[in-house]
């Protein structure tokens, strides 16, 4: 049943989410062609007839999110900044428990090195959804923008923000799964039907657990203390029974670690070589938009490194999971996640069939 | 839900270990839910002081590991002083902490690289050392500087500063003795202190006054919300031969919140809301500004001995002058001293005819204050009314003594 499908994919999203997810997916049964047509036209660049049909779309349904959400990426797509601006801001206002708008507005705003609004955006986008990799990048640019924004006012340089803003991700599908985390079979979908205040009320009580680890204290001292360097420890071996399966595991091992090499390396070819034929890109996006986003991801930064540490892998015959702690790095930002890949086994290579944050 | 709740649990610490904790906890998030209806605070001008304890309050919130924290309220005060360069410095290490670790404070890795931004950098670091530093070695409670021997009721105020701390004390002169009721960040000469010739960008030390109180409206912008012009130089400088002039405490232009600690050409700069709150508090003429390189504080009852051997010889002096004997008078003065230009002969015939005047009637000294500046040289600097016995009014007098060997004796006296 495809309601049961979708909300399994996310089972991590607030309710009030779920609620909008659920709420649009009435639609988006009836009206899924129109979705795809839409996004089928942006892809080929045709902004002109995709508007025609948002509009047209949207003059029955005025308040549908994710056609608002696509005129805006039109409107982004076709240099209507403020446009853009003003329709991100309407779907934030109606529906704020969305991360992507916020974080299109982000981009917009840093696009015109409004770097405090984009930050502002960036943040709502990251409370709305804590595990949102594409805000947090983002934000991450941002930060760094802003950094040399504040040096430049304390060392009263000229021209240190004359540069060019910093070119940041837009999400161009709502309910992509960039923001989506691992599969949980277990997830009740019945969830939705629980009242929203009930995550807000809830998420609050859920703080005191992730007490920062305390860092060394330099007394009042001006320094920012240098974290410390968090030990990656390697993979400890899992322990196995089979014999058989302890070389499966290995080969699932060799091939994780080949594919954050080739991350790392940024070997497109070997990366992307990484994802089998029936990967599922995140969201609904084709496998060569996903392509054409990663590699515009990689390939623009001048140094990558991915560690992985806490790696778990358990293989299911020809299917394996692989669970690890991901310490991303690029340029001037660094990202720790939690990521879950799953893998198939074609011929004798173990390929990526999906990929999410979390777990 | 549950299961989303735990996954939510489990997922978040994984993100905390590294100080790019780009997500803000949910304990954060709740914080600021709560904290954000909370009416924002009038507009109004900045106290004396407030804008360094708001820096220090995100130094220590980084010391505690709190960049979150620290980071939110680095942005507020860069919000209200953008010409605050230290805050925008620590703004910025705390927005970089979050995209790379840090190496040292002001660690900008494009800017340090640049010769250009290296010394301004370095002034910066210095200014936060020398603010931190101020502030966690402070004065002993109740103790006063050295300097303050004798302070009458007439100074209501004094002023000290500490060259090698960067830092202007305030006092008040209350009936139980001297209270500190503030200190600020300052900054001196270029070239350091113990001013000596006109130009050389030093600031002067020694025991001054202030003479003024310059109408900002007067000024240039460079100035800043208003200046106290001092009497550089004083006596003793005058006599040492040291030249230049126009030595104020002064504010800062609108470019800049504070200075660096060693910038100006010899004034003692102020951060704005802090030179508004002496202006309004000091008085012209009788607020002593004594400039020294490091400060002694001791406690008041320390200073006593010291207080009553001056006092005997001043009480000397005092019989001398009420005796009417003019050679017995003029062996308290160096065969050196001076009075406006003159010498101490030219000068002894005003003596003598001062002493006509008195026809032998006792003479008063009121509202004595003396304050004593110990280099090369021990020397007091000594203010009193002087009135004849049974007047109303006087004239007030400054006379500056020098001790050579256990006798102390008068290099210049005059009326101010």
């Amino acid at each position: 049943m495809p309601t049961q499908n979708f909300l399994k994919r996310k089972p991590l999203s607030a309710v009030l989410r779920l609620l909008v997810a659920v709420a649009a997916l009435s639609m988006s049964i009836a009206h899924a062609d129109d979705y795809a047509d839409v996004s089928r036209l942006m892809r080929a660049g045709q902004y002109a007839e995709a508007m025609t049909k948002v509009d047209q779309y949207l003059a029955s349904k005025p308040r549908d999110p994710q056609m608002r959400f696509f005129k805006g990426v039109i409107q982004t797509e076709t240099g209507k900044t403020n446009e853009a601006i003003a329709t991100f801001t309407k779907i934030t206002e109606d529906y704020p428990e969305l991360p992507e708008p916020y974080n299109n507005m982000a981009v917009l705003y840093a696009g015109q090195s409004q770097f405090d609004k984009a930050r502002a955006a960036l943040e709502m986008a990251i409370r709305t959804n804590p595990s949102y990799a594409t805000a947090h990048e983002n934000l991450g640019d941002v930060y760094a923008r802003l950094a040399s924004q504040a040096y430049s006012k304390a060392l009263q340089l000229d021209g240190g923000n004359a540069a060019v803003p910093p070119k940041l991700a837009l999400i161009r599908n709502l309910f992509s799964a960039d923001a989506k985390s691992q599969p949980q079979a277990s997830a009740k979908p019945a969830a939705g039907a629980q009242a929203s205040g009930q995550v807000t009320a809830a998420a609050p009580a859920a703080a005191p657990a992730p007490a920062p680890a305390a860092k060394p204290a330099p007394a009042p001292a001006p320094a920012v203390a240098t974290p410390a360097p968090t030990p990656a420890p390697t993979a400890a071996p899992t322990p196995t029974p089979a014999a058989a399966s302890a070389g499966a595991e290995k080969d699932v091992e060799a091939a994780v670690r080949s594919w954050a090499k080739a991350w790392s390396d940024k070997d497109m070819n070997g990366y992307l070589g990484s994802y089998g034929q029936n990967f599922d890109p995140p969201g609904k996006q084709a496998r060569k938009a996903w392509e054409e986003d990663r590699r515009a991801r990689i390939v623009g930064k001048s140094k990558i490194s991915v560690v992985l540490s806490n790696l778990s892998i358990s293989v299911q015959g020809n299917k394996a999971t692989a669970r690890f702690k991901q310490d991303y790095s690029a340029d001037s930002l660094n990202i720790t996640s939690r990521k879950t890949l799953d893998l198939a086994k074609v011929g004798d290579r173990w390929v990526i069939v999906k990929e999410s944050t979390g777990g | 839900m549950k299961k989303a709740l735990t996954a939510l649990f489990f997922m978040a610490p994984c993100l905390v270990p590294l100080v790019p904790a780009l997500v803000p906890t949910r304990a954060e998030a709740a914080t600021k839910a709560v904290a954000r209806p909370a009416p924002a605070p009038p507009q109004r001008a900045p106290r004396d002081g407030e804008a360094e304890a708001r820096l220090i309050e995100i130094y220590k919130l980084i010391g505690q590991g709190t960049p979150r924290e620290a980071l939110r309220k680095a942005e507020s005060l860069t919000r209200d002083h953008p010409n605050f360069q230290l805050a925008q410095l620590v703004y910025g290490d705390l927005l970089a902490s979050f995209t790379r670790p840090l190496r040292a404070p002001g660690d900008a890795p494009e800017i340090t690289a640049s010769k250009a931004a290296a010394p301004a950098l370095a002034e910066l670091r210095q200014e936060s050392l020398l603010r931190l530093r101020a502030l966690r070695e402070r004065p002993a409670p109740g103790t006063v500087p050295s300097q303050f021997l004798a302070l009458s009721p007439r100074n209501k105020h004094a002023i000290a500063v500490d060259a090698s701390r960067s830092r202007l004390y305030l006092f008040e002169n209350t009936p139980i003795g001297l209270k500190l009721v503030a200190d600020y960040y300052i900054s001196v000469g270029k070239s350091g202190i113990e001013k000596s010739v006109e130009g050389d960008l030093r600031t002067p030390v020694g025991v001054y006054f202030v003479t003024s109180n310059l109408d900002p409206k007067s000024l240039r912008d460079f100035y800043g919300s208003g200046a106290l012009p001092i009497n550089y130089p004083n006596q003793l400088d005058v006599k040492r031969g040291k030249t230049g002039g126009g030595i104020w405490l002064h504010g800062t232009p609108p470019t800049q919140f504070s200075r660096a600690p060693l910038s100006t050409d010899g004034c003692v700069v102020l951060a704005n809301p802090d030179l508004e709150r002496i202006i309004r508090t000091v008085e012209v003429r009788s607020t002593p500004v004594v400039i020294a390189h490091s400060l002694k504080w001791v406690a008041p009852q320390s200073l006593s001995a010291d207080s009553k051997s001056f006092e005997s010889a001043l009480q000397g002096w005092h019989t001398a002058k009420s005796s009417g004997d003019i050679t017995r008078l003029t062996a308290w003065y160096t065969p050196d001293f001076t009075s406006y230009g003159k010498t101490l002969a030219e000068w002894t015939p005003s003596l003598q005819s001062e002493l006509k005047q008195l026809g032998g009637r006792d003479i008063q000294l009121k509202d004595v204050s003396y304050l004593r500046w110990t280099d090369s040289a021990d020397t007091m600097v000594v203010t009193f009314g002087e009135l004849v016995k049974g007047a109303k009014t006087g004239r007030t007098k400054r006379q500056y003594w020098i001790r050579q060997g256990s006798q102390w004796k008068i290099f210049f006296e005059g009326a101010i």
